[in-house]
């Protein structure tokens, strides 16, 4: 009697321990986040000491070494939405038209080393990215484009092979799961494929084919070393995609080893920035992917 | 009453893991530790003489980190490290803040250039324009009709505060260049990019020529070691390592320093491709 009573403690002190673990556990990633935007904030803030907020935004000098400084990083703003313009315009089209090969038409092994391949891609660290780039596409830009070669276009077309696997496996699930009776129902009405594909499962899956596309332009915007391989890092505002430019990433990357004072708070200001902007994308998923719901 | 227990049991266990933590590190105290850090150009003399110095004085554990000049010395004002090494002059602030530097070896910029370009000397005054964005083709310094790439390094380092300061007058550079964050960037920027122009440290002018550049003569004289110390080599410049206060004899900072200037010291300048001071 008494054994299993005591069974049944030992039982149920297991139970409330893991759930104590497992709860300690799902806490650690909000204080993470917490952390990282309080440390974040706490070194970028000193930042204002020295420069005002309208310099930091609006002014294209940076030139943090020089005498005066000046930190203005409105034009590594402006590149980093460019390069990823840049390469969402690329990829968009090449991974929506794979999304529906591979959920419509692709069968078995074709489709297997496709998604396999798809998930190479993915897995291939971005130091070898910008290798490529280095190698490959910054001469295929200088010699078909012009400039040198290193440049915003070259970051942008490494960004959009980097984020293709990020938008084909996202939307393809979204594809995949917009009701056979639906599809059945459009063919059965005498719809050809084309017309199904169109206009029942595209718009059907719009809502998780454009959470994956902000997913992608989030992986493209926060990209660090690939861009700042191919990207030139010239601190200047890009007038053109061939000329050379700094994303926010690369200039974070570029002076953070050695930087001191308001140089480095300036970096963290700049980090900060970076860390709203992926916010914001976050949210704006969160907020479609609640329209899905709805809408079903 | 039993969720307490189990909360106390995960609080106890996660208190011992760090009290552990805590237990190893005053255990090690047997042996003293020093932390050194600072410039990237110093960091290969000091990781080779750290070893032949700790022989020499069992007990003594030193690390040094490649933080930069500057964050070398500031890490050095707020007491994280107990000596800095440092690739450029220091400025006012520091001497003022109670930084003592000392020479312990010399260093030439070696400049670096694209194997399309044919131009193999440049004059000082050259440079200087090419540098500052005057002048952006190769025909205006006698070469051929091909645009200028500029090729810094970033905004903290060290050897672009040494090569600012001897070459441009600190007058800024041109801002449309490429910036490269660290030594080997610069070799495979300026073998990649045709037309490209950059500098390194003398140390490491062979991973230019390794990555497919070729090295220029400035004012018609070849960077290497005899040519800094005879003072014909223009882009020159001293390592210095940096204390709070001089160093006290006596001290392990004093004795790494007094190493470093002994002749062992200096073979170890030596090895490592920069120039001993005699």
């Amino acid at each position: 009697m008494a054994k299993t009573q005591r069974k049944n403690n030992l039982r149920k002190a297991t139970e409330s321990g893991s759930r104590a673990i497992l709860l300690l556990s799902a806490m650690i990633s909000i204080i993470a986040v917490f952390l990282i935007i309080v440390f974040i904030l706490g070194q970028a803030l000193p930042t204002l000491k020295q420069v005002s907020l309208k310099e930091f935004f609006f002014s294209t000098t940076w030139y943090p070494t020089q005498d005066p400084p000046h930190y203005g990083v409105a034009s590594f703003i402006v590149a980093s939405f460019e390069v990823t313009l840049i390469a969402l315009i690329l990829a968009i089209p090449v991974s929506l038209s794979a999304t529906i090969y591979l959920s419509q038409f692709a069968k078995n092994k074709l489709a297997k080393i496709l998604r396999t391949s798809i998930e190479l891609l993915a897995g291939i660290p971005s130091i070898i990215y910008g290798l490529f780039g280095l190698s490959a596409i910054v001469p295929f830009v200088r010699n078909v484009f012009g400039g040198n070669g290193m440049s915003l276009l070259s970051a942008g077309i490494i960004l959009a092979i980097m984020i293709l696997p990020t938008i084909i496996n996202l939307s393809e699930v979204a594809v995949s799961n917009v009701s056979q009776d639906l599809i059945n129902s459009s063919i059965a009405m005498g719809a050809t494929k084309w017309q199904t594909i169109s206009r029942i499962i595209l718009p059907a899956a719009m809502s998780g084919i454009v959470s994956s596309i902000v997913l992608g332009l989030g992986r493209a915007i926060g990209e660090t070393t690939a861009v700042l391989l191919v990207g030139g890092n010239a601190p200047v505002f890009a007038k053109k995609p061939i000329d050379m430019g700094r994303t926010l990433t690369m200039n974070i990357i570029t002076d953070m080893a050695y930087a001191t004072d308001t140089h480095r708070s300036a970096l963290f200001m700049t980090g900060a920035l970076l860390l709203l902007v992926i916010l914001i994308l976050n949210l704006c998923v969160v907020e479609i992917s609640k329209r899905k719901r709805l809408e079903k | 009453m039993k969720k307490i227990l189990t909360i106390t049991l995960v609080l106890l266990v996660i208190s011992s893991a760090v009290f552990a933590q805590g237990n190893q590190e005053t255990s090690k105290t047997v042996t003293e530790n020093y932390s050194f850090g600072g410039s990237s150009t110093v960091a290969p003399i000091a990781n080779s003489a750290i070893p032949a110095f700790e022989g020499k004085n069992p007990n003594t554990k030193i690390s040094y980190e490649t933080l930069g000049s500057s964050t070398g010395i500031s890490q050095l004002m707020e007491g994280t490290l107990t000596l800095a090494g440092s690739s450029r002059v220091l400025k006012d602030s520091e001497i003022d803040a109670g930084c003592v530097p000392t020479v312990i070896a010399l260093d030439g910029i070696t400049v670096g250039v694209n194997e399309t370009v044919t131009v193999s000397n440049l004059s000082m005054q050259q440079l200087k324009g090419i540098f500052t964005g005057e002048i952006t083709n190769w025909n205006e310094v006698g070469g051929s009709n091909q645009k200028i790439e500029v090729i810094l390094r970033d905004e903290a380092s060290g050897t672009r505060a040494s090569f600012e300061e001897i070459v441009h007058n600190k007058i800024a550079p041109k801002q449309n260049s490429i910036v490269a964050h660290e030594n080997g960037d610069v070799a495979s920027k300026i073998a990649a990019t045709p037309g490209s122009i950059g500098y390194i440290g003398m140390a490491f002018g062979s991973i230019i020529t390794e990555a497919g550049g070729t090295l220029l003569t400035v004012d018609n004289v070849e960077a290497d070691v005899a040519n800094v110390l005879n003072n014909t080599y223009p882009i020159s410049r001293s390592l210095y390592v940096v204390t709070m206060g001089n160093p006290v004899e006596g001290s392990i900072e004093k004795a790494f320093i007094d190493f470093l200037l002994s002749e062992e010291g200096q073979e170890i300048v030596e090895e490592n491709q920069f120039i001993k001071l005699n």
